[in-house]
């Protein structure tokens, strides 16, 4: 439903010409998730997810490359007329607590975007209550008890809900939910991932799930895809299981040792990857942009620049000269 | 790293160990409108010397008023109002008042606070914020304890000179986690609470960080409480394990032995409902219902009883109390229940 080509985006620090310094926050990114698909985006902070997140939102312009929406490329159309475009697509954001206004309350947060569309297609006033007490069960609230409340008589994962609840409203056919459940507590988390899981298999929505945690991608985007993004790049792409198994670039095996052992439950992997040195954006690199933190580069990652391909034996895409598997997520112990 | 490797211009700094803790019956209260509501009731917790004890709990599981408590630092609305924290070599922390209260809490208790919360002052270079510790603990050479600082610094992986020259703006996340570090254990101080220390951190400098505390830990011999909401980061570090719910410690033991037996059912509801990497993934369950707050917690009885699967008629009336079975102590009736037919049969 929506692809990307060579996405690019720049972002220019304060100062003059000389001292302005340019921040690459995306250096050519392609993608494509389908209707009904799960995609997930992994990567630290500053990688570049959440920018592109925004992009595909609508919510933040590109510098170069192509958006194409439902076979409709987006530069050949003017802003106002992609409008109905991006509208398919609703962001969720991090923070439930700022991502509602707190001086209303949940009907009218849902009866204003509610109410354009009653008029735009001719309904009554009353299909606006029934449908916002049929989108708050949907997202497993009670509609009587969460309707008449503010944000803040509301707890984290219920503000959440309500959320998304408000981005149904305009039937979208794609959530982009950007670390959607990380502010949430931890015994509440999942309730809000099965629920967006749920949402795509009985809507047929599609989710772009941005995250730093390979576990929740796991979960949501079962047999999706999976984008590992590093500065602005995609350095490993392919179904979300098998780059689990079987990651081969060093970045992502590098994401992967980093994630902690339940000690006592699983014991950790043979081969953990850490980097060599801490993420330095001041740094420019003329090869490969992991190679100054790579345990394994050579001279040619540092010259040469690797692109994203299928080579060797692996099934996904990679970015990397010496793609190699190592055992680096943690295994279950057996029952005791 | 240590005393013994450092100039002689150095003073002698007080050989000192790492001490226990042992928060004996600790309640503390907050004035709201509908009166006081307790934050943490009887809570029980030792910390053996040289241990890391991790203690995880969801927000509002009163987790860092714990924390608080060590140092005696509850805030009005809030006041300790039971219980006492002994820590060896100081007495009771809740005893202490004013300046016998500004001294112990740097020199004897180091206490690092929230990367994400901006605990460093962004007006002045780290450096100056050192010296200002320094003066108002009346350390006499303030050279050493910047050689000190630097060398700690530079134990973490980083320029010391360049980063006590640094303003909190010039630092990433991961940097001013470590200065953190440095500042709380700059003053020697022995026994060492960690609050949220890798919330909002990145995965690679979280597991960075994490190896740090444990290194940091061992070689300088310390006590250290680590205070989380993340399951992981206690798995990663803690030898013992303490698991908090509304206000109450509902298990506590060995981390692995926890971990891998849990016994609370909210322990293991907590643990059900994270996904993981590897396994069945449709093993995961999100546990029912949400936790209670300040206002919400059941005045008697179970704290858990509204989420619990194993809910019983007693614990809608009786509070369970925490019993110890070898070094696990668990405060549910239902598996008290459980290893009573166990024992007869």
């Amino acid at each position: 439903m929506i692809t990307g080509t060579g996405i690019t985006k720049t972002y220019k620090q304060r100062g003059n010409v000389l001292s302005g310094r340019e921040v690459k926050a995306l250096r050519g990114v392609d993608f494509s998730i389908e209707k009904g698909g799960a995609v997930s985006f992994i990567g630290e902070s500053g990688c570049g997810k959440t920018t592109l997140g925004r992009i595909i939102a609508g919510l933040e312009t590109h510098d170069g490359g192509e958006i194409v929406i439902d076979g409709v490329p987006m530069s050949s159309l003017k802003p106002r007329k992609r409008e109905p475009y991006f509208r398919r697509i609703q962001l969720i954001h991090q923070d439930p607590y700022s991502a509602l206004n707190p001086t209303r309350t949940v009907h009218q947060t849902l009866a204003a975007p509610l109410a354009l569309r009653a008029r735009r297609t001719g309904r009554p006033g009353s299909w606006m209550d029934e449908r916002a007490e049929e989108l708050l069960a949907l997202v497993g609230l009670d509609p009587g008890y969460v309707l008449p409340r503010y944000p803040h008589q509301l707890s984290g994962g219920m503000r959440q809900r309500v959320v998304i609840a408000r981005a149904l409203t305009v039937d979208p056919e794609m959530l982009v939910a950007d670390e959607a459940t990380s502010m949430i507590d931890v015994s509440l988390r999942l309730g809000i991932l099965s629920l967006l899981k749920d949402l795509r298999e009985r809507l047929g929505v599609s989710v772009l799930f941005i995250t730093h945690d390979v576990a929740t991608a796991r979960y949501i985007g079962e047999g999706g895809d999976l984008y590992v993004i590093y500065r602005g790049q995609v350095v490993e792409r392919g179904q979300v299981e098998t780059i689990i198994e079987n990651p081969v670039h060093p970045y992502t095996q590098s994401l992967l040792s980093a994630i902690p052992v339940l000690h006592g439950l699983e014991k950790p992997g043979e081969q953990p990857v850490v980097p060599t040195a801490a993420l330095d954006e001041s740094k420019t690199d003329d090869g490969c942009l992991f190679a100054r933190r790579c345990p394994f580069s050579t001279d040619r990652c540092a010259s040469e620049v690797p692109s994203l391909a299928v080579t060797g034996a692996f099934p996904q895409e990679h970015s990397c000269f010496y793609p190699e598997r190592r055992s680096v997520v943690a295994t279950p112990l057996e029952a005791a | 790293m240590t005393v013994e490797t450092m100039p002689k211009a150095v003073p002698p700094v007080p050989s000192k160990t790492a001490p226990g803790v042992r928060v004996g019956g600790l309640s503390v209260v907050y004035k709201t409108s509908a009166g006081e509501l307790p934050a943490i009731a009887g809570i029980n917790l030792d910390l053996v010397p040289g241990t890391i004890t991790g203690v995880v709990g969801e927000s509002g599981s009163g987790k860092s008023t714990l924390a608080l408590s060590l140092l005696n630092a509850v805030q009005p609305p809030g006041r300790i109002a039971a219980g006492s924290v002994e820590i060896d070599g100081l007495g009771d922390v809740v005893a202490l008042r004013g300046e016998d209260l500004r001294k112990a809490r740097g020199r004897h208790i180091g206490y690092v606070f929230q990367a994400a919360q901006n605990s460093l002052n962004p007006l002045k270079t780290v450096g100056k914020q050192l010296l200002d510790l320094g003066r108002s603990h009346g350390v006499s050479d303030l050279r050493a304890l910047v050689r000190e600082a630097k060398e700690l610094l530079g134990r973490m992986g980083m320029d010391g000179a360049r980063v006590l020259d640094s303003h909190q703006h010039e630092l990433s996340g991961g940097m001013r986690q470590r200065v953190g570090i440095m500042l709380a254990l700059v003053l020697n101080a022995h026994l060492v609470v960690l609050d949220e220390p890798t919330t909002a951190l990145d995965m690679i400098t979280q597991a960075t960080i994490l190896r740090i505390i444990r290194e940091v830990h061992e070689e300088r011999g310390l006590t250290t409480l680590v205070i989380t909401h993340d399951l992981g980061v206690v798995a990663e570090v803690a030898d013992r394990l303490a698991v908090m719910y509304g206000g109450r410690i509902v298990e506590q033991g060995p981390t692995r032995e926890v971990l891998g037996g849990p016994r609370h059912p909210y322990t293991r509801g907590l643990l059900r409902a994270i996904p993981r990497l590897v396994g069945d993934i449709d093993e995961a369950r999100a546990l029912p219902g949400r936790p209670p707050t300040l206002g919400t917690v059941p005045r008697e009885g179970c704290v858990f009883r509204e989420r619990c699967p194993l809910r019983m008629d007693v614990c809608d009336t009786v509070e369970p109390l925490a019993i110890a079975d070898g070094p696990r102590i668990v405060a549910c009736h239902a598996v008290d229940a459980a290893a009573a037919k166990e024992t007869k049969a």
